[in-house]
C-alpha cells in the first residue's frame, strides 16, 4: 500500500514540480540567444562576479561557522553561544528583502547605519556581504553537525594530554572534519550563487559592476531578451548541478573510505 | 597517592555518586559496578571531564578538584581507543610531548614494553582492535602521569582477547609503578589486571577483598534492581 502511495503521488508530483522546470528551460534555449549571451560581456562579467562573490562569501561564511563550530562544542551554556544560536535560524525564516535592507542600513551610504557613510552599498564588496549574509547560517549548521558526530571521547584525552580547548580544536576537532569543512563551504558557495534579493538590495544590480548570475537574468527577462535570459538561467543550472555532483561524489568518497 | 572525599553528583532529579570516596596508593584498583552505577562517571570527576557537584579530589595531597583535565596530570584510557585518525600510532603516542609532557625515554621504554614498534608508522584506522588499546594505553603512559585512569578500555573485545591482553597490561603497569584506577563492570577482568577491588553501587564506593566478594556484592545488586523493576 505505501509503496503504492509513493508510486502514484511522490514520482507524478517530482517530474512535474521540480524536473519539468528545469527542462523547460533547456527546451526554450535557442541558437541566436546563445549566440548573443555567450559574445555578451556583461554576461561573462556576471559569471565572474558570482563566482569570485561567492567563493568569498563562501570563505568568510567558513570562518565564521569554525567560531560559532567551537562555542558549540565547549561554551554551549554562554550567552554569546545562545545568541548567535538564535541568529542562526533568522536568514532561513527572514525575507532575503529584508536581510539586503538591514546591510544597507548597516552599511550603506548616508544612513542612519551605525557603519554608515562606509561606502561598502552597491559595490561587490556589498555583493560578498550580501551572499555572505544568507549562507553563512547553512555552513555553521554543517559544522556543527560535524562536531556532533564526532567521539567526545577523542576531546576528553586531548584535554589530558594537555591541550586547552583552543588546541584541541584546532589540533583535533577541524582535522578530523574535513567533509564537513568541505559539505560546509560547497554548501555556503552554492547557496552563495544562487541569493538574488539580498544582494540586489545591498550590491545593485549595476552591469558590468555588481551584476550577478541571478540579477543578469532577471534584467534580461525585464527587458524581454527572453532567449538570452534562459540560456544564462540554463548556465546557472548546470553551475548548480556541477557544485551538487562535486559534492555527492566527495560525499561517497568519504562514505567509502 | 589519589584521595578522592565525598563525591557527590546528579544529572538532574538522578543522583549517580552520593559521597563516594576512594583511596588508591601504589595499586591497581578495579572499581566493578553495574551499567549505569557511575563507575565512569566517578572516574571522569577524577580525570576533570565531568565537575562534581561536592567533595574533594586530592593528588598527591594536592586538592585538584578546581583544575581542568589538562592540568591534573592524570592519564585516560576510555572505553573506546579513541584514537586521533589523522595522526599515525608514533604521532598518537607522542601526542602528549605536544605539551611537554613526558619524554623520548618514556617513549621509547613504553613501545617496547607493549611491543608497538612494529607500527610506529601505521594509521589508527588499518590496526586491530587489541593494537588500538596498546596505543591508546601508550598514549596515556608516555606524559607519565601520577595517575591512570582507564575506563572499560576493552569493553568491545571478546574474552579470549581479553585474556591475553590484560596480563601484558598488567606487566606493563607493574613495571612502571604508576597507580591504576581501572573500571569494569565484570569482576572476572578486575580478577586479570588489578591487585584489590571496590564495588559502586547506590552511588557509593565499597572496598572488597576479593574479586569473589565483588562478585557477589555485584550478582546481588543485579537481582535487586531486576526485582525492583518487576
Amino acid at each position: 500500500m505505501n509503496k503504492e502511495v509513493v508510486r502514484i503521488f511522490f514520482l507524478p508530483l517530482f517530474l512535474l514540480l521540480i524536473v519539468f522546470p528545469v527542462l523547460a528551460l533547456v527546451f526554450n534555449l535557442t541558437t541566436e540567444g546563445i549566440k548573443a549571451t555567450l559574445v555578451d560581456p556583461y554576461f561573462w562579467n556576471s559569471v565572474k562576479n558570482t563566482i569570485i562573490a561567492a567563493l568569498l562569501a563562501a570563505a568568510l561564511g567558513l570562518l565564521l561557522a569554525i567560531g560559532f563550530a567551537y562555542y558549540h562544542l565547549f561554551y554551549r551554556n554562554s550567552v554569546v553561544y545562545k545568541i548567535a544560536n538564535l541568529f542562526n535560524d533568522l536568514p532561513i525564516a527572514l525575507p532575503h528583502t529584508v536581510a539586503g535592507l538591514a546591510l544597507l542600513l548597516a552599511f550603506g551610504r548616508k544612513t542612519c547605519g551605525f557603519l554608515g557613510e562606509t561606502g561598502a552599498a552597491f559595490t561587490l564588496f556589498a555583493v560578498i556581504l550580501a551572499m555572505f549574509f544568507v549562507s553563512y547560517s547553512l555552513a555553521a549548521r554543517t559544522l556543527v553537525s560535524g562536531v556532533d558526530q564526532m567521539e567526545p571521547e577523542v576531546i576528553d584525552v586531548a584535554r589530558t594530554l594537555g591541550d586547552h580547548p583552543g588546541k584541541v580544536f584546532f589540533r583535533i576537532v577541524l582535522p578530523l572534519m574535513g567533509e564537513a569543512l568541505f559539505s560546509g563551504f560547497v554548501l555556503g558557495f552554492s547557496r552563495s550563487v544562487s541569493e538574488f534579493a539580498a544582494v540586489i538590495m545591498f550590491g545593485g544590480n549595476m552591469p558590468g559592476k555588481t551584476q550577478v548570475l541571478a540579477s543578469y537574468v532577471f534584467t534580461k527577462v525585464e527587458t524581454g531578451d527572453l532567449d538570452m535570459a534562459v540560456t544564462a538561467a540554463v548556465f546557472c543550472v548546470a553551475l548548480s548541478l556541477l557544485i551538487v555532483s562535486i559534492l555527492t561524489i566527495r560525499r561517497q568518497i568519504y562514505a567509502a573510505s | 597517592m589519589l584521595q578522592a572525599r565525598g563525591i557527590s553528583k546528579c544529572f538532574g532529579r538522578l543522583t549517580v555518586l552520593q559521597d563516594a570516596s576512594l583511596e588508591i596508593c601504589n595499586e591497581i584498583k578495579a572499581l566493578i559496578g553495574i551499567n549505569g552505577s557511575g563507575k565512569s562517571t566517578f572516574l571522569k570527576i577524577i580525570a576533570g571531564i565531568i565537575l562534581a557537584d561536592n567533595g574533594q579530589v586530592l593528588l598527591n595531597d594536592k586538592d585538584i578538584i578546581g583544575q581542568p583535565p589538562e592540568n591534573r596530570d592524570v592519564g585516560y584510557v576510555p572505553q573506546h581507543p579513541a584514537l586521533f585518525r589523522h595522526l599515525n600510532v608514533k604521532e598518537n603516542i607522542l601526542y602528549g610531548m605536544r605539551n611537554g609532557k613526558g619524554s623520548l625515554e618514556a617513549f621509547e621504554q613504553i613501545i617496547e614494553l607493549l611491543d608497538l614498534k612494529d607500527i610506529l608508522f601505521k594509521r589508527p584506522r588499518t590496526l586491530s582492535g587489541g593494537y588500538q588499546s596498546r596505543v591508546s594505553l601508550a598514549r596515556a603512559l608516555v606524559p607519565q602521569p601520577k595517575i591512570l585512569l582507564m575506563d572499560e578500555p576493552l569493553s568491545s573485545m571478546d574474552v579470549v582477547l581479553k585474556e591475553r591482553i590484560l596480563p601484558d597490561f598488567r606487566s606493563v603497569l607493574k613495571k612502571l609503578e604508576i597507580p591504576v584506577l581501572y573500571v569494569t563492570h565484570d569482576p572476572w577482568e578486575a580478577e586479570l589486571l588489578a591487585d584489590n577491588y571496590a564495588i559502586i553501587d547506590n552511588g557509593q564506593i565499597k572496598q572488597v577483598q576479593t574479586s569473589t566478594e565483588a562478585f557477589d556484592l555485584i550478582r546481588t545488586s543485579i537481582l535487586r534492581d531486576f526485582e525492583r523493576g518487576q
